[in-house]
Formats: C-alpha cells, sequence, structure tokens
C-alpha cells in the first residue's frame, strides 16, 4: 500500500493505485528534462501509458505564479505556498488519477526542490516539511547529481543565467554569476542532505547524455520490475573545476571544445 | 522564520473572528473609525485580498476547481502575502493593524473541510500572534437569519457546496456554518480568543470592545500619529 509522509488529504484512496511514481530531481540546468524526453519514448515502446509532469505546469496555479514571479513583491513564504498549491493540485488532478490507472508518472522535480528552495531561503526546514507532508512516497527517486563548476558551463552555454535561477532574490547586491554560484552551492548542499534522508539513487550527472540515459534506464528497468536496485552510489566529492563537460545543455545545442572526453 | 507568538513589534494587532453573520465587520469598521478619531494610525486588511493571488482564487472558485487542499493552500497562500508585505512591515512600523478575519478562519474552514487540524494550524504558524481576537460569539439561527434576508442566495464555496453535505445551497449553508461555530467554539480557550456577545446591540458590542482595545492601547501612546 501506498503512503504518504504524513498526512492523508481528504478523499485521497491510497488503495489500488498500482502505477509507479518515478521522480527526477536535480538542480537547475542538470539536464532533468533532456532525460525525461528520452526516457518517455523509450517507455512507451515498453508498452508503458506515461504520464510526465513538474513543476508549475497545474491548471489551477501554473498562470498565477509566473505572473507572481514577473513582478517584484513576491515573498518567500508567498512563493512556497504558491508551489505547494501548484503541486497539490497536480497530485489530486494528474498523479493519482495516472497512477490508479496504472500510467507509469514520471515528474520532473518534486517536493524536494521545493524545500530545498525554501530552505535555502531561510525558512524553517520543519515548517517546510510539514506543507509538503500530504505528498505521497515516490517508488524511486533519481538524483542527477553534478558540481556547481560543471554545471555553470551549461547553464552558460543554454538558458544562460535566470534570474530566479540565480538567487537573485536572495543576493541582490551580487552579479548573477556570483548570485548563481552561492545559490547552486547551497541548493546542492540541501540536495545532498536529502540525498540521505529520503534514499535517493544518486546519478553523477557529469558525464555526456547517453551515459546519464543509460544509468537511468538501468535504474528505472529494476524500479519497474520490482527488483532490489543497485546499492547506493555514494554522494561523490564536489567535482573538479572542468569547464569541459557542457554538452548536456540545451539537449547539446551548444557544443563546447572537448565536451567529447 | 518566526513562528507564532514569538514577535515582539512596536505595531498592534487586532482582528475579528466569526460566522458569516455575526456582525463582526461592522464592529470592526466602528472601531477603525473610533482609532483614527483617536489619533491612531490605523491599517485594515481583509481575508483573501491579495492581489497577487486572486486571479487564481477567482478562477479556481469559479471553475470549481478547488479541492479542500487547493483551496486551504491557496488561502494560506493569499494570507502569507499579506502577512509579508503588509501585516508584518506595518507592525514593525508601529501601525495598528486592523484584520477581518485571520488564521482561526482557516482553522474552521479547512478542518471542517478535511484536512488535518494540526497541519493547518502548523501550515500558518509564520502568523503574528494578535494583540487581541475578538470572537463574535452568535447562535447559528441568529446568523443564519442576518446573512439570508440580506441576499438573494450563496455562492457555491461559501455554502460547503464541495464537500456534498445536502444538494440545496441554502440546506448545506445552514449544515457547513454550523461545523464552523462548533470548531471556533472549540478554539476559544485554545487561542484565548476574546468572546464577544454579538447578540447584544451594536454599540454595547462596540463599547466592550473599545474598553479592551483601549487598555492594550495605553501602554503605546506613540503610536498616535495625530495630537
Amino acid at each position: 500500500m501506498r503512503e504518504t509522509y504524513s498526512v492523508l488529504l481528504p478523499k485521497m484512496n491510497l488503495g489500488e493505485l498500482t502505477g509507479r511514481l518515478i521522480v527526477i530531481e536535480g538542480t537547475d540546468g542538470v539536464g532533468r528534462s533532456t532525460q525525461i524526453k528520452l526516457l518517455r519514448p523509450w517507455l512507451e515502446q515498453q508498452g508503458h501509458a506515461v504520464l510526465d509532469t513538474g513543476i508549475k505546469r497545474s491548471q489551477l496555479a501554473a498562470k498565477g505564479i509566473q505572473q507572481a514571479k514577473e513582478g517584484h513583491t513576491l515573498g518567500r513564504i508567498t512563493l512556497s505556498l504558491f508551489y505547494a498549491t501548484d503541486f497539490a493540485d497536480r497530485l489530486e488532478n494528474e498523479i493519482v488519477p495516472a497512477l490508479r490507472a496504472g500510467f507509469v508518472v514520471l515528474t520532473d522535480r518534486y517536493i524536494y526542490s521545493l524545500m530545498a528552495r525554501a530552505i535555502v531561503r531561510g525558512l524553517d526546514p520543519a515548517w517546510i516539511h510539514n506543507v509538503h507532508s500530504f505528498a505521497l512516497k515516490p517508488d524511486a527517486t533519481f538524483y542527477l547529481r553534478i558540481g556547481v563548476d560543471d554545471l555553470i558551463p551549461r547553464v552558460v552555454f543554454s538558458s544562460g543565467f535566470d534570474y530566479w535561477e540565480s538567487g537573485m532574490d536572495l543576493y541582490p547586491s551580487e552579479d548573477m554569476y556570483e548570485s548563481f554560484r552561492k545559490y547552486q552551492t547551497a541548493l546542492l548542499t540541501q540536495f545532498d542532505a536529502m540525498a540521505q534522508e529520503y534514499d535517493f539513487t544518486v546519478i553523477d550527472a557529469s558525464p555526456d547524455i547517453r551515459t546519464v540515459f543509460e544509468r537511468l534506464r538501468a535504474g528505472i528497468s529494476r524500479v519497474l520490475k520490482g527488483e532490489p536496485r543497485e546499492p547506493l552510489f555514494a554522494v561523490p566529492a564536489p567535482a573538479v573545476a572542468d569547464a569541459g563537460r557542457a554538452e548536456v545543455a540545451g539537449a547539446g545545442k551548444a557544443k563546447h571544445p572537448g565536451a567529447d572526453k | 522564520m518566526k513562528r507564532y507568538g514569538e514577535h515582539r513589534f512596536p505595531g498592534k494587532l487586532f482582528v475579528v473572528e466569526g460566522v458569516d453573520g455575526s456582525g463582526k465587520s461592522t464592529q470592526l469598521m466602528l472601531l477603525h473609525h473610533w482609532l483614527q478619531a483617536e489619533g491612531y494610525g490605523v491599517v485594515f486588511s481583509e481575508w483573501n485580498s491579495s492581489p497577487l493571488v486572486r486571479e487564481t482564487t477567482r478562477r479556481g472558485k469559479k471553475k470549481q476547481m478547488l479541492t479542500p487542499a487547493t483551496f486551504s493552500l491557496l488561502h494560506a497562500t493569499d494570507f502569507a502575502d499579506r502577512m509579508e508585505h503588509n501585516i508584518l512591515p506595518l507592525l514593525k512600523a508601529g501601525a495598528v493593524v486592523l484584520c477581518d478575519r485571520y488564521i482561526y478562519t482557516a482553522f474552521a474552514r479547512d478542518v471542517v473541510r478535511g484536512m488535518d487540524r494540526k497541519w493547518v494550524r502548523e501550515l500558518y504558524s509564520f502568523a503574528v500572534k494578535p494583540t487581541a481576537a475578538f470572537y463574535f460569539r452568535v447562535p447559528l439561527e441568529v446568523a443564519m437569519k442576518r446573512i439570508l434576508e440580506g441576499r438573494s442566495g450563496v455562492k457555491f464555496y461559501e455554502a460547503g457546496m464541495d464537500l456534498g453535505l445536502h444538494e440545496d445551497p441554502e440546506e448545506s449553508f445552514h449544515i457547513f456554518q454550523g461545523k464552523i461555530l462548533e470548531e471556533y467554539e472549540s478554539m476559544i480557550a485554545e487561542f484565548d480568543l476574546t468572546t464577544v456577545d454579538a447578540t447584544l446591540p451594536i454599540e454595547e458590542q462596540q463599547t466592550h470592545m473599545r474598553q479592551i482595545v483601549k487598555a492594550k492601547l495605553t501602554q503605546a501612546k506613540r503610536l498616535r500619529v495625530a495630537p
């Protein structure tokens, strides 16, 4: 029987949720959406029905969050609760019905990203855990892990620095590069701590797209067959500065000298 | 992130609570005018009024997309926006802040909708504890009569129609408000609410309120903005 982290929402029946809930987590620009684009057709070829969902895609709150982020009055608690609303709407209206229908649900981020962002913004960890304690425990969480030095070239050569992904609301006096470094480093620290607490399967996201995809595929195959997974990868030591690993950025849009090593 | 009861500000926060038709908004308006006439810097904040969240709430209600969970979280988002951008800075600046409905409204409604009692209380733990919270206590039948005489009908969520209590909106409203009243009654002791007998004449209720507010403000003379 499926479980939530603590509280149960009204009318949420946890019986017969026969599908599989698979979470892809990791920081901004690490290649989550690229991998999900590859995973979906692969799963469908094997005959699985797939729902792919992610943060800020709810019918209810996506538009409101977008508008709120374009202004300059969005507070930290308000932002966290707006995202929690978005999550609850998708959980009740997309994720749970899909699991009941036997789908494989691939979710691009889950409550872990929401909690990491809130904690980095100085909110009380106990508070933000409670807010999300109605979430279903997933069947597996794959954490695409990368060091900040590997991350930066990917971001620079794909989308560039984004205001919120750079934590500019937190460090407004810094330039975007400095702010991005600080903010993403703080996020990585939170993710690494959660990898233990929530039993993530850690995948090193610094190699090329294909290699990461193969590792993800192997991990997901095990989940779908109900096999025990490989022993947990240890969280590797912070990666050495290496500007040559920009391949995944924007699904290979920006090839980089030395990207193929 | 400070929690309920831990905040210390020069300003004062007074809130009114009670079921629809209890007369709380009228009393708050009278208090507001009086405080202004006394020379205090007064600011008013109403439940469910954040411009940031308004459009989402409006759409959710209109299309009846809201579940107890999203209803609860969306109202908490609205409250958080007002808390972070309105109530907190004003209290820091030394204003007298008046709120028509506060976190106790969410505790009553969300719990009646089936949300976990402890979860909702923790959800709002970032709220500032009011200087005084007035609960306008009124028998259900009196409140129902006041509400239904003055208007043509009740709205879907207002009547608790999302809970499937009764197919007739008026009956549903009756059952829903009754349950909310029970929640309020249980919160009097839990949150040390100041009870006002809302069946008394308006003037008497107002006198009672002003006495309590005055006592809380005597230690805070500097809140006056005019002689």
